[in-house]
């Protein structure tokens, strides 16, 4: 997993910069909660049903040492081959192995979050096959040689002269218009359409896997992820062991809640089931199935005090919620997982030195942790993981002096209170007279969006204690 | 180096209670099965055709196998001029009086490019507005996915309420695949556009067969926020 999440600072000051895709940002942060908040209160009793799913996937968690055998008895039972992948490379290898022995040359893929983690395409593309990613806003960013900036739409930050241009370039069809929308999905169609039909093998994903019955869940609005699924003759199923669940209901219940969450639909359009390769009598269906189950250290975060975020669904929703990720825009995460997920995902995943930015790139406001549907303390873990870059010592100098000088200070009460009166009389009396500041030392990064308003003439504790004084 | 199988396995272990069996057991038959959404109606059919118009499905009734075929003759003749339809090879499907609405099907798998696929589904879901369907030679998931138009009969004696009813009920059966549909094919990918016909069906059209008030359609309408669909295209002679 390639990151460039240090460069968060950097990279989000790049981010705001860009006028148009910040409206467009600031468009998904107020249309994407509605349709949410809408979805929430026709269902009824949502929280229940959260309560139920978190239950449930913690009772999964605390078993997988009982489900993953369960389902992969099951899954073998159904015809399928399982496979282990201790990393990425190791998925990457075996997932081109397979390619290899059938002597593919064409490849099918659903939406696979698992697979943009292993960087899969390159490792294909660089033995000489051709991946198509078929989910459009997969396909859209991999024409353009870009990476996701959101874990559900990942060409959302793309405005559409941009996605008109990339598809009048990259598809050698003539002049044409493509004046709006559906004309640019009715091209990407045709496209792609012969691409399902020529594949060798199909690449998807997994929202969830049965381990009563082998079978794996797979939900899609385009339909694409069942092309994949369905029409080539190797199918390749592409996912990581915490998404086992233990019985066919359980993915029902996960279904009511991960669409509600993603896109405000009371179930996507196309919800299906796969069990394994055709059979007997079948007249369609890939002939052979393999699942790859990825592990790539979520052995250890099952085992750390970050075992919570091994509920996560991918729904999105945090991402559309967070004021921070609707600011700074997905490419600013530097990872395959952006806002308030990827900020606990991506140093879970790589490691802290590589990202060590990320948990403080949070304003700790909660809304991520409301909205989450798998009930995971989302600041909470950007706290701990805070603490973590902290012992070990991996922020600038000045911010670990600062902050040690801070805590210190706080710890005097006497001198704290003496130092913070001393400052707010002082910028009382400097501000008084405009009511605010538009600069401010230590601070022109804060100014310079916003002026910071003047306090008022005491510290809390001083009006506190001449109320109490006057009350006696 | 021992194989990635073991090592994973090890390591879940490692960070597992290890409970015997029967204990996994007992905490997972306490978990029940969760609340499901409240129906928009308290009768079956009605909920269920409110949902599918939600999902962004046209419906139609049908009281008995006969009328069935015309609407769906009437649904072909208004969107493609057309009598030509392919259909799974459904002993169901296969046995509905066809020249009643002057229509013949080819029953087999639908290919890239067809008009129209009909499906029988083997459920609908009333909480979701959705049809399931299984694959096999009953109805290639090429069916679903391949055609413009993919129409889909419903028996009234099909439909149940909760989501997870319809997949226990299939549980017995194990098919391949269990497509779970609830609308045409639709994609936001474009600067949140909603746009159908993505990748699948552009129209999605659900006749619920059973014997049902004539105006639970209306009431659907009304239910799902939609005005009163435009008067349809009076027949060719059929």
């Amino acid at each position: 997993m390639t990151i460039s999440s240090n460069d968060f600072i950097a990279q989000s000051v790049v981010a705001l910069q860009e006028a148009e895709r910040l409206r467009t940002r600031k468009e998904l942060g107020k249309h994407m909660p509605a349709l949410r908040t809408r979805a929430v209160e026709e269902f009824g009793d949502f929280e229940g049903l959260r309560e139920h799913v978190a239950n449930v996937r913690q009772h999964a968690l605390d078993n997988l040492d009982y489900y993953l055998p369960q389902f992969e008895q099951q899954a073998i039972d159904n015809g399928n081959q399982v496979h282990y992948a201790r990393t990425g490379a190791e998925l990457n290898d075996l997932v081109l192995s397979i390619c290899q022995r059938h002597n593919a040359r064409k490849i099918a893929k659903g939406k696979s979050m698992v697979t943009e983690e292993t960087e899969l395409n390159h490792h294909l593309e660089r033995a000489g096959l051709e991946v198509v990613e078929t989910d459009l806003g997969e396909y859209i960013i991999q024409q353009a040689g870009e990476t996701p900036s959101h874990i559900v739409g990942p060409a959302l930050h793309k405005p559409e002269a941009e996605i008109r241009e990339l598809f009048l370039d990259k598809h050698p069809l003539g002049p044409r218009e493509l004046e709006d929308p559906p004309a640019m999905v009715e091209e990407a169609r045709s496209v792609l359409r012969e691409h399902f039909l020529s594949a060798d093998v199909g690449i998807v994903g997994a929202n969830a896997l049965i381990a009563e019955n082998g079978y794996s869940l797979l939900v899609t609005n385009e339909g694409n992820g069942d092309l994949c699924a369905n029409l080539p003759n190797i199918l390749i199923v592409c996912t990581t062991m915490e998404r086992v669940l233990p019985r066919a209901r359980d993915a029902a219940a996960l279904v009511r809640l991960l669409t509600r969450s993603t896109t405000g639909q009371s179930i996507s359009c196309y919800t299906s089931y796969y069990s394994g390769p055709r059979r007997q009598d079948d007249i369609d269906g890939p002939l052979e199935t393999h699942y790859v189950l990825l592990d790539n250290k979520r052995s250890d975060i099952l085992a750390s005090d970050y075992k919570d975020m091994l509920q996560c669904m991918r729904c999105g929703a945090c991402l559309n919620h967070c004021p921070v990720y609707i600011g700074a825009g997905g490419h600013a995460y530097g990872s395959v997982y952006q806002g308030p997920m990827g900020s606990v995902l991506t140093p879970l995943l790589s490691s802290l030195e590589e990202s060590h930015t990320l948990p403080s790139a949070c304003t700790t406001c909660g809304r991520c942790a409301e909205v989450c549907p798998a009930n995971i303390p989302l600041p909470d873990l950007l706290r701990d993981l805070r603490h973590d870059e902290s012992r070990s010592k991996l922020g600038s100098g000045r911010w670990r002096v600062s902050m040690k000088l801070h805590a210190w200070v706080s710890q005097h009460p006497r001198l704290y209170q003496l130092l913070t009166g001393l400052g707010v009389r002082t910028l009382h009396r400097m501000g008084r007279r405009r009511g605010g500041f538009s600069r401010l030392p230590f601070a022109s990064g804060w100014t310079q969006e916003r002026d910071f308003p003047a306090p008022q003439k005491d510290t809390f504790m001083h009006q506190y204690r001449k109320q109490a004084a006057q009350d006696e | 180096m021992s194989d990635a199988r073991s090592d994973i396995l090890a390591r879940i272990r490692h960070a597992s209670a290890c409970l015997p069996e029967a204990e996994v057991k007992l905490a997972l038959s306490r978990l029940g099965a969760g609340p499901s959404a409240t129906l928009p109606h308290p009768d079956l059919a009605i909920a269920f055709l409110t949902n599918v118009l939600k999902n962004q499905g046209t419906v139609d009734i049908a009281s008995s196998r006969s009328e069935a075929v015309v609407v769906i003759g009437k649904y072909l003749y208004e969107h493609h001029r057309s009598r030509k339809l392919v259909a799974g090879n459904d002993a169901r499907l296969a046995a509905l009086p066809w020249r009643d609405a002057g229509l013949l099907p080819r029953f087999g798998e639908a290919e890239s490019g067809e008009l129209a696929a009909l499906s029988y589904a083997v459920a609908g879901i009333a909480e979701t507005g959705s049809i399931v369907t299984c694959t096999g030679r009953n109805n290639p998931a090429a069916n679903n996915l391949l055609p413009e138009d993919h129409i889909v009969i419903v028996a009234l004696d099909d439909l149940v309420e909760r989501y997870d009813e319809a997949l226990d009920a299939l549980q017995s059966q194990r098919p391949r695949g269990i497509n779970v549909i609830s609308g045409p094919s639709g994609t936001a990918d474009i600067a949140m556009h909603m746009v159908h016909g993505a990748h699948g069906p552009r129209r999605w059209h659900v006749v619920l067969l059973g014997h049902v008030p004539a105006d639970c359609v209306e009431h659907a309408q009304a239910l799902a926020g939609l005005a009163n669909e435009r008067q349809a295209e009076p027949l060719p002679d059929a």
